[in-house]
């Protein structure tokens, strides 16, 4: 029998599914018997989606954009010069 | 979760990079377009400053520019355009003057003599959506990823916000996979403990409604 401590270290590999079938089983074993290591479990897998959903929404602003292709074009005909 | 470059993308890629190499300059604007976007996003989210965010793309893809010719192709073009964006990013922040970083150590999870986690674990996972774009969530979450150290903070950021493979990852940053890993884990853990804080008293106010 696992305890939370040794729940929480197989999280990341329990996660990307890279546990034998073994270890699966008493990691779940372990969730049966322990609902605030599923809510860890829940919470630190929605920590990843929502940092990403939240940091994948950073776009290039229209004002860069635009000088970055400036630069770029000046660049190309005069290479060597910024 | 992870996200591997579909075939066909890095075909053209690779193409693209050939043919820009044999003098091609639309090869280039091709490249370029492809690639501002990532550059950007990852010096922004590394120095969080649109200044240098710009700066860092511009110094990027100037020396995509000049130095192409030294781009062998021993491991992906995207690892070497990665690999000059954090440094390029790194150098911004060094110029700073750094806040000191909070110890990660002392938001791990902690455990009684027999294992068992110490504080009360509440599941908020459900509760985040009506949240997630508003104003105030955001800024919670860009102050937590500004708290992770540097080694922590840009694994989770290639890793898990641009989304690539733990091997990719270590090959930019010249870890092992378990380093990464175990990085990455950290660094997981410290943001679901800062995300926590917030989501937990939330929870709480919309029970008591």
């Amino acid at each position: 029998m696992i305890c939370c401590k040794e729940c929480l270290d197989l999280l990341y590999d329990y996660i990307e599914g890279s546990l034998d079938q073994e270890t699966t089983d008493s990691l779940e074993e372990h969730f049966q018997e322990c609902p605030p290591c599923i809510s860890f479990m829940k919470t630190y897998k929605s920590t990843t989606t929502i940092c990403r959903d939240t940091l994948n929404q950073v776009q290039v602003p229209d004002a860069v954009r635009e000088a970055l292709l400036k630069v770029l074009k000046e660049n190309k005909e005069h290479p060597g010069e910024n | 979760m992870s996200f591997t470059q579909p075939k066909e993308d890095k075909k053209l890629e690779e193409a693209l990079v050939r043919e820009f190499q044999g003098g091609n300059l639309e090869a280039y604007d091709k490249i370029a377009e492809i690639y501002q976007k990532k550059i950007y996003g990852l010096s922004f989210n590394l120095t969080r400053n649109q200044m240098d965010a710009q700066d860092v793309t511009q110094e990027v893809l100037l020396t995509l520019f000049r130095k192409i010719h030294t781009f062998q192709g021993k491991s992906a073009f995207s690892s070497w355009v990665y690999r000059i964006t954090l440094n390029a990013s790194y150098m911004k922040l060094r110029s700073k003057k750094k806040e000191p970083n909070v110890s990660i150590d002392e938001l791990m999870p902690s455990f009684n003599g027999a294992g068992f986690q110490q504080e009360k674990i509440q599941d908020w996972s459900e509760n985040t959506e009506s949240l997630l774009f508003t104003n105030e969530t955001r800024d919670v979450i860009n102050k937590a990823i500004d708290l992770l150290p540097e080694k922590e903070k840009v694994v989770f950021l290639l890793r898990d916000v641009e989304g690539l493979s733990t091997e990719k990852a270590g090959e930019i940053l010249d870890l092992t996979v378990p380093a990464v890993k175990s990085r990455l884990h950290r660094a997981r853990l410290f943001l679901r403990k800062k995300l926590a804080n917030y989501f937990e008293e939330f929870t709480s106010r919309k029970v008591e409604k």
